[in-house]
């Protein structure tokens, strides 16, 4: 940047429109990256007006600049550490006094302001006039007035900020926060803070004052990097301070300074502001006496929570059905570009090719769901439920160090059956409270996606047939009873270091959402999901491709197959000897035959009409007649030779399946299956069931087709049925130690990869692989070992472990927990924020 | 607390189970009065086993039968007006219209 380049902030509350204000003012010119270190994103654009060239970097939208959120930290460091020549307040014109909240913090670290009123627009609908020069009056800062979305304003705000700019030069005209008793004690510790060496950079000392006397971490971290050993003194003094303040006011420091804030905000907006009649709050008072309600709430929440799942997951795989031939197009037109099958085995090329095509299918034919899912949080995000529906559980989840905000990411885990980790573990980014974003990270894939809902069904049928709704319901739910237990006993151990934050999030008034807005939201989460991971199912597929079909199958076994191959297809020339064609097929035409035939039916595929059919008849007549009338069984010729393709086919597809078999298991998965038989066979799982537990650890749905594949290979019967076989002495209680060990099973490959982008470390990353193994294995071993010893069958030790774990849920729940005993969400007025921290 | 679990536990209850993976079912006239019908899933799922049911206009079963170790069914292909059914359990079927199957 050059000495002549401004460097100006934005800053703003969530849901300020500070992103539409950023694009007005930098246009296209913009670049995302994060900021050093966090996963916080970090958009920095530029302009120039009049000759002077700004740089205007988007701050992360925060609610307040206290210590307890990544985001909030990430704010105010920027403030304190690039000293920006200017910082553009954006705020929300309509709910004035709530965003002053945080403008009269930014004050207080003395940045120099301007103050930029966003959704003119919306206050007018209110009926709401605000007095932009009593505002700038009593702040004394610049105040321009904005609609972003309309891009109306830019102008002045160009003005503004280069007026701000010569104005602020002289900052003591800016508003300060007073805090009536405690002042005497913020100007002792101010005192104080001004006879230490001078600090670099130079913080504001009145705000460190104040922030000392709050408490705040990073404020302490300052000093005693400042100040050394020194500070330990420095800070037990403040600590009397603290006390003294709270023994004569009967209040905590920290409560008082939001206070006296809420106050402030109050007075100012009531200064500036004339509102209308409050009609429109008052409806949402109302609404909320029956949603926030202790015994109505949760019913409601309940019934949305149905309505979601039916009209996502049920209707939703529906929708899917319906939009299957656009994937499965997909994949034939990667098969058509592909070398052309072998007899009994095919290019690799081809392979790998199709691997990774159907990998990627498998997961976009959930796009459907996700994007009904998603278009329906839009909708409770929008009409301001969302937040309400954290309010009432962060009561239960904070009884398990999970957080109001963790209920987004449970419920697109699959709270119930039928979600994925991944947009699960991606949404855990809205959390503030780093202890519960951690927790609900590592437990949002312990939820019933729907990939594990294949093996879930498989078993059921089999071993539970006559149980299989009682049955169902258990997996479904026992998953939330380990779910719970589990994250608070994390959150006891090995996250007990990290921070935790109160419940912060605004309350806004009920609104009817709009089409336009719940279609952009859906499609931008749906987008964003789709580039995600694209790009890390592709790569992980070409991984587990390698695992699979490396080491090749050795020359004995090769020679066997390419024997059978000889037989078959020496068979087939038999028949065309005896045919008028002899001579005129050779052996290289069994394949061409074959690919024609296949060729034909691809084309096929979903043809409904005679019309057509007669036409795609004919292009292959014409291609190829000789083909035609053997495959069409044309003629005495084709008759007699479609009788013995069909044999030779059967034979093929028999060879491949056996051929595919092998190769699996001589595989290096399929080793690695072998090998750990030993630990597992305590948890009833066979070398077979282990490489099929290895294999979904690529994607989960591929339990249930692996074990399709390894057992589906007798005759006329079923994957049920092939399996109470194969496996003798497979019982009801195997299948519940492997249905459970499959609901802790570790997360797939790209949840695993999202883990990492969230928690922003390899060790969390490895924990959530880890530790979701271990315990599933001691489950499955509790649950098979522990049912064989007691003579239960499966059946029985299934309620038996279903009371465990509701008990286990009321103990952890009750176990108090001091780090969040504090943090314990205040009840506060109603359409106000839940804002109880300063 | 307690009162939002059970609440929970009974409402979820009732409802039925989801579909996890789509079931896809194509039939093919072979034009020797024989009808294919090859089934799977969308996840690559093998469909052996899966039970047929080639019903009349009326529903009643004409034949049944089920998806071969190849996830293939063939089947005489009826005189009268007929439905294919590929029933993988429930919400997992997929119906064929025989009318919609062309040579």
């Amino acid at each position: 940047m050059s000495d002549s380049t401004l460097l100006v902030a934005l800053a703003g509350q969530p849901n300020c429109g500070k992103s539409t204000v950023f694009n007005m003012l930098t246009g296209a010119r913009q670049h995302v990256a994060n900021y050093p270190g966090v996963t916080v994103e970090k958009k920095t654009g530029s302009f120039t007006h009049n000759g002077a060239k700004v740089s205007l970097v988007d701050l992360p939208g925060t609610y307040s600049l206290t210590s307890y959120s990544l985001e909030e930290r990430v704010a105010r460091d920027f403030l304190l550490e690039k000293h920006p020549g200017l910082v553009i307040n954006v705020v929300d014109a309509s709910n004035l006094k709530r965003n002053l909240y945080l403008t009269l913090q930014l004050l207080e670290m003395e940045v120099p302001l301007l103050l930029n009123l966003n959704m003119m627009d919306v206050a007018e609908r209110r009926e709401q006039v605000i007095d932009i020069d009593a505002l700038s009056r009593v702040l004394g800062v610049t105040v321009v007035p904005t609609v972003g979305k309309k891009s109306s304003g830019r102008e002045g705000l160009y003005a503004g900020v280069l007026e701000a700019i010569s104005r602020n030069k002289n900052e003591s005209t800016q508003y300060r926060v007073m805090y009536g008793e405690l002042e005497p004690y913020i100007e002792k510790t101010a005192e104080r803070l001004a006879e230490l060496p001078r600090f670099e950079p130079a913080y504001p000392l009145r705000w460190l004052a104040i922030k000392l006397l709050e408490n705040d971490e990073r404020a302490l971290k300052i000093l005693s990097n400042h100040i050394g050993a020194k500070a330990e003194e420095f800070l037990s003094w403040v600590d009397e301070q603290r006390e003294q303040f709270t023994q004569s006011k009967n209040l905590t420091v920290d409560r008082h300074i939001a206070f006296s804030r809420h106050r402030a905000a109050n007075e100012i907006s009531r200064k500036a502001v004339a509102q209308p009649a409050e009609r429109r709050k008052s409806l949402s008072d109302q609404a909320d006496t029956y949603v926030c309600n202790r015994v109505t709430g949760p019913v409601i929440l309940i019934a949305i929570l149905l309505l979601l799942y039916q009209v996502s997951i049920v209707w939703g795989g529906e929708l899917a059905a319906w939009v299957w031939p656009v994937w499965g197009g997909l994949e034939d037109f990667v098969a058509a570009n592909l070398p052309a099958e072998g007899f009994w085995q095919d290019p690799l090329l081809r392979s790998l090719g199709l691997w990774v095509a159907k990998s990627l299918t498998a997961i976009l034919n959930y796009l459907p769901i996700f994007f009904l899912l998603f278009a329906l949080i839009a909708i409770l995000e929008d009409s301001g439920y969302m937040p309400r529906m954290a309010f009432i559980l962060d009561r239960m989840f904070r009884r398990f160090g999970l957080h109001g905000q963790s209920t987004l990411p449970l419920i697109l885990g699959g709270v119930y059956v039928g979600g994925c980790a991944i947009p699960g573990v991606m949404a855990t980014k809205a959390i503030p409270d780093e202890r519960a974003r951690l927790a609900t990270i590592l437990t949002v894939p312990l939820m019933n996606c729907l990939a594990k809902v294949p093996l879930y069904l498989i078993l059921i049928s089999a071993y539970f047939s006559e149980q299989a709704g009682l049955a169902m319901f258990f997996i479904a739910t026992v998953t939330l009873f380990m779910a719970l237990p589990i994250a608070k006993l994390l959150s006891l151990t090995v996250l007990r270091g990290y921070e935790s934050a109160p419940f912060i999030m605004e309350m806004p008034p009920y609104h009817l959402p709009t089409l336009g807005g719940v279609l952009r939201r859906a499609i931008e989460r749906i987008s964003l999901f789709v580039r995600k991971i694209v790009t890390v199912v592709a790569a992980v597929a070409v991984i587990i491709f390698v695992l699979i079909q490396f080491p090749v199958v050795s020359g004995e076994r090769l020679a066997y197959y390419d024997k059978q191959e000889q037989t078959a297809v020496s068979k087939f020339m038999k028949a065309v000897d005896k045919t008028s064609l002899a001579g005129q097929l050779t052996e290289s035409d069994v394949m061409g035959l074959i690919n024609f035939q296949s060729d034909l039916k691809q084309a096929k595929r979903g043809v409904k009409d005679k019309a057509k059919a007669a036409a795609i008849n004919a292009q292959f007549e014409q291609a190829n007649p000789m083909y035609w009338s053997i495959v069409k069984r044309k003629g005495k010729n084709g008759k007699a030779l479609n009788k013995a393709l069909k044999k030779v086919s059967k034979t093929r597809k028999k060879l491949r399946r056996q051929a595919r078999t092998e190769r699996f298991e001589s595989s290096f998965l399929g080793k690695l299956g072998h090998a750990i038989e030993p630990v597992t066979q305590y948890a009833g799982f066979t070398w077979r069931i282990n490489i099929a537990l290895l294999s979904a650890f690529a994607a989960k749905e591929n339990a249930a087709a692996t074990i399709g594949s390894i057992y589906g290979i007798e005759d006329g019967k079923t994957v049920q049925d092939s399996m109470k076989e194969g496996e003798s002495g497979f019982t009801p209680l195997h299948a519940l130690a492997l249905m459970l060990f499959m609901a802790l099973y570790p997360p797939c490959i790209p949840t695993t990869i999202m883990v990492r982008m969230q928690s922003g470390s390899t060790k969390w990353m490895l924990f959530g692989v880890i530790y979701p193994i271990l315990l599933g294995l001691g489950v499955a071993t509790l649950v098979y070992s522990g049912g064989s010893a007691l003579g239960l069958n499966g059946f029985e030790v299934m309620w038996v472990f279903y009371g465990l774990c509701v008990i286990a849920t009321l103990i952890m729940g009750a176990i108090p927990d001091k780090a969040l005993s504090h943090s314990q969400p205040k009840p506060q007025p109603k359409t106000q924020p839940v804002n109880n921290a300063g | 607390m307690k009162k939002l679990m059970i609440a929970l536990a009974l409402m979820l209850f009732v409802t039925s189970t989801a579909q996890a993976h789509s079931p896809l079912c194509d039939c093919f006239d072979n034009g020797d009065d024989t009808i294919t019908c090859e089934g799977g899933f969308s996840d690559g799922s093998s469909a052996n086993g899966v039970k047929i049911h080639v019903l009349d206009a009326a529903g009643k079963a004409l034949l049944e039968g089920k998806m071969n170790e190849d996830s293939e069914f063939t089947f005489n292909k009826p005189a009268v007006d007929y439905t294919v059914v590929f029933d993988a359990g429930e919400g997992h079927s997929v119906e064929v219209n025989g009318k919609d199957i062309v040579e």
